[in-house]
């Protein structure tokens, strides 16, 4: 039998404030796994091969970050820019929303350093263009090259297989939790209907999910691997 | 009035085939919407769509006649109270519980309702009754088994007494006794002029329930 | 608190993942020893987890949100050594996936977030919570956690803003101007240490105790503590995690003092603190451009183009200028593409 008060039609006011920051995490959540997705690699068929492309990008930013001859700095924007242009429209705005962001919180940052001593900023400015050259190659590096390529590469540097292992994982982690709590999210958002007083409660509740349902996946995948004829060998893997 | 109108929605994700394509549906108080379709076949997003999570690529939702759009939804008061309407089985209910036990899961809406204390233990006890798991009431959700987890997300979905109730697969997972229970209370719940909304792969069992069907 | 690339100078991001090393084979030692096999990925459930925290907004009062760093929380979950390499593992994946944080500097954020930050707060966690655990009084070990991740990140905090502060002092140009961050101990302490202390900290704290008490009630045998107390060969070995951090933190400060070519590590003169004091310029730039005047000498004091090879210098400016171009054209067709698709329909 439906309790009274289920079968009547409520006229409910709901409180005007509160309760947006759910929602604000889901936002950056969605957008984290939008880029995981993305990110997953676009490799071009002439695309070097991933150790090859990390040893460049290695290089490039030892030598931006070294070097203090704008001669040379100019030449590494001229060479992170090229490759940009190869790239698509949209991939080129999405690296470059990244360095703009970094270039002008950089530029904020040494802003007063400026203005107390107009001497810096020479190298201020060259501080900031450096910051936007390094993160406009990783950008470019990690939009145009699998993730299981540099874990590949990593074990070409022989980087242990353990840690190797370990990125892997987390990476699929990441993707699987990140589901988990972005369902966990809307259902916490859908059932926000006022006021809540115990907001920090639903956020252990939330992460607290994530991580057991986190321990539970890596037991079953435990199993599953020994089911598979693992042998705790992890260097093989 | 139409409570829920949907008048040519599209709808398609950033790659692949677009999932919804011209949908017209209306649905009256106390009306039973079958959603039918193979998997993929889109009822997830519909759902998506009907609960404000999703918005349409082209085409217009009306819920008690106001448009639901991105713009309605920004403002928190209008966005709650439209959630209070509407409520949403997930077709995984693992991934609706949050709270450390049973009791403060079904309480989260009540409590944040404005309710006294009283008013909120006794939505949450009789909802516990309604669903036949008072004996779970101190015990922490994420150890319950799934047919339990689903009869606590579905308590906690009413203890906010919605005015339309959208299920995803809610016979997915539960032995006969349950499914028998669960039919009873969403014929009761059409009886007192709910709107139900529901995609299944078992047609047959809603028989004597369902005024419209769709397939995706 | 990720220190993006180029601010700190390069040797002082080699010298800070120097420091790590022995911290990260310490780890890996002692995840081996205490983690049973099965649990090796579990590690990988760490970084994820940090990873993930990394993205939750906290709320605060007025309406504001933050994000916490976890840090003293993983090592609550699943103990500090498995913390420190699952933080670490995170960091390496912002860094090269997301651009979040230097790659050079990745030693640097691993020295504070990852090392720093969950053995400090593991460390006044354990030092707090006493025998609490075995005892079952869940209060006090929800204060200890609360003071143990506001302590952690602090203490990050005051690392980082350490590294930053030294710059000026071990990285500037024959005219004494900094090369990499500008600003000196003086400025860049408060700047991070206020807002660490009065928000992130709080945050911090917060969202630690919320997790840590959510997974005490609902599965208590999952955290670090009961692995511990159910693993007598752990046990018994005796916690020399604080003992550890505190050498670790030694280690890294002498050679951080060595570089400094300036005034030596800790030893300035009593004038040069006032003048610090006075101008907030620390170890006394003289403001030269201020004397000066502003002038456009000082865009391009000591490297002017003319001094490049003028060749070499315009053919890099042709380079920039169609790549500029083809890029702006790309971004507008983009743009207008999308704008007619949206009138389209």
């Amino acid at each position: 039998m439906l309790p009274e008060w289920m079968t009547k039609t409520e006229d409910y006011a709901p409180p005007k404030d509160g309760g947006a920051f759910y929602r604000k995490t889901l936002k950056s959540l969605g957008g984290i796994m939008k880029r995981l997705k993305v990110e997953g690699g676009k490799e071009g068929r002439f695309s070097l091969p991933a150790w090859l492309k990390i040893i460049l990008l290695l290089g490039l930013i030892i030598l931006v970050s070294v070097v203090q001859d704008r001669l040379i700095i100019m030449a590494c924007g001229a060479l992170v820019l090229v490759r940009l242009a190869m790239m698509p429209a949209g991939d080129i705005w999405g690296v470059l929303k990244t360095t703009i962001f970094a270039g002008v919180f950089c530029a904020v940052l040494v802003t007063p350093a400026v203005i107390m001593d107009p001497a810096r900023l020479s190298n201020s400015l060259r501080l900031v263009l450096k910051v936007m050259i390094c993160v406009t190659a990783v950008g470019e590096f990690n939009r145009t090259t699998q993730w299981n390529h540099v874990t590949g590469a990593l074990r070409k540097f022989h980087v242990p297989g353990v840690i190797i292992f370990i990125m892997d994982i987390t990476f699929r982690y990441i993707v699987l939790l990140g589901k988990l709590m972005e369902e966990l999210l809307t259902a916490v958002e859908l059932r926000s209907v006022g006021r809540n007083d115990k907001k920090y409660a639903s956020v252990g509740g939330i992460m607290g999910v994530t991580f057991l349902r986190g321990s539970e996946m890596n037991k079953e995948m435990y199993e599953a691997m020994q089911c598979r004829g693992f042998t705790d060998d992890y260097e093989g893997l | 009035m139409n409570i829920i109108e949907l008048k040519n929605i599209y709808f398609e994700y950033e790659e692949g085939e677009p999932v919804l394509n011209g949908l017209d549906l209306s649905l009256g108080a106390g009306e039973c919407l079958l959603v039918l379709g193979d998997n993929g076949s889109g009822k997830t997003t519909l759902f998506r769509v009907l609960n404000g999570l999703s918005f349409p690529s082209k085409g217009e939702y009306l819920f008690k006649g106001v448009a639901i759009t991105a713009d309605y939804l920004k403002d928190n008061s209008q966005t709650k109270r439209f959630h209070k309407d509407i409520g949403y089985l997930f077709q995984n209910t693992d991934t609706m519980l949050f709270n450390s036990r049973v009791y403060d899961e079904v309480a989260f809406g009540p409590r944040q309702m404005g309710l006294t204390d009283s008013e909120v233990d006794q939505r949450v006890m009789d909802c516990l009754r309604l669903f036949d798991i008072e004996a779970l009431k101190e015990k922490v959700p994420y150890h319950l088994s799934g047919g339990q987890k689903k009869m606590v997300a579905l308590a906690s979905i009413m203890a906010l007494s919605p005015e339309v109730l959208v299920l995803d697969e809610p016979f997915a997972g539960l032995d006969q006794k349950r499914e028998a229970s669960l039919l009873e209370f969403l014929a009761e719940l059409k009886a007192a002029g709910k709107t139900l909304i529901i995609a299944t792969h078992k047609e047959e069992m809603f028989k004597d329930l369902v005024d419209k069907v769709i397939r995706l | 608190m990720h220190i993006p690339e180029n601010y700190l100078s390069p040797a002082t991001c080699a010298v800070m993942t120097a420091a790590m090393v022995p911290v990260w084979v310490h780890s890996v030692k002692k995840v081996k020893e205490e983690l049973p096999k099965d649990k090796i990925a579990m590690v990988g459930v760490g970084a994820a987890f940090s990873f993930l925290g990394m993205m939750f907004n906290v709320p605060l009062v007025g309406g504001t949100t933050g994000h916490a760093v976890g840090g003293t929380l993983i090592a609550l979950l699943f103990g500090p050594e498995a913390a420190c390499l699952g933080v670490s593992i995170a960091l390496l994946l912002q860094a090269l996936i997301f651009g979040d944080g230097g790659i050079l500097s990745f030693g640097a954020n691993c020295f504070n977030m990852a090392f720093i930050l969950p053995f400090v707060g593991y460390g006044v966690y354990k030092l707090i919570a006493g025998k609490a655990a075995q005892e079952g009084k869940s209060g006090r070990l929800y204060v200890a956690a609360a003071i143990g991740s506001y302590v952690g990140i602090c203490l990050a905090a005051l690392a980082c803003s350490i590294e930053f502060g030294i710059q000026p002092m071990i990285a500037h140009d024959a005219a004494g101007n900094a090369l990499y961050c500008p600003y000196g101990l003086s400025i860049a302490i408060p700047a991070m240490m206020i807002p660490h202390m009065a928000v992130a900290g709080v945050i911090e704290a917060v969202f630690t105790v919320a997790i840590y008490a959510f997974v005490r009630k609902t599965s208590p045998d999952m955290t670090y503590d009961s692995i511990r107390l159910a693993n007598p060969k752990v046990e018994s070995k005796k916690s020399r995690t604080p003992v550890f951090a505190l050498v670790a933190v030694l280690i890294a400060a002498t050679p951080l003092g060595l570089l400094a070519t300036g005034t030596a590590w800790g030893e300035w003169g009593a004038d040069e603190i006032a003048e610090i004091a006075e101008t907030g310029s620390p170890l006394g730039y003289t403001p030269k451009g201020m004397l000066e005047g502003f002038s456009l000498d000082v865009l391009m004091p000591d490297y002017t183009l003319g001094e490049m090879n003028e060749v070499v210098a315009y053919i890099l400016s042709a380079i920039i200028g169609t790549a500029l171009l083809v890029i702006i054209f790309k971004l507008l067709s983009m743009a207008l593409r999308g704008k007619s698709a949206k009138n389209a329909a």
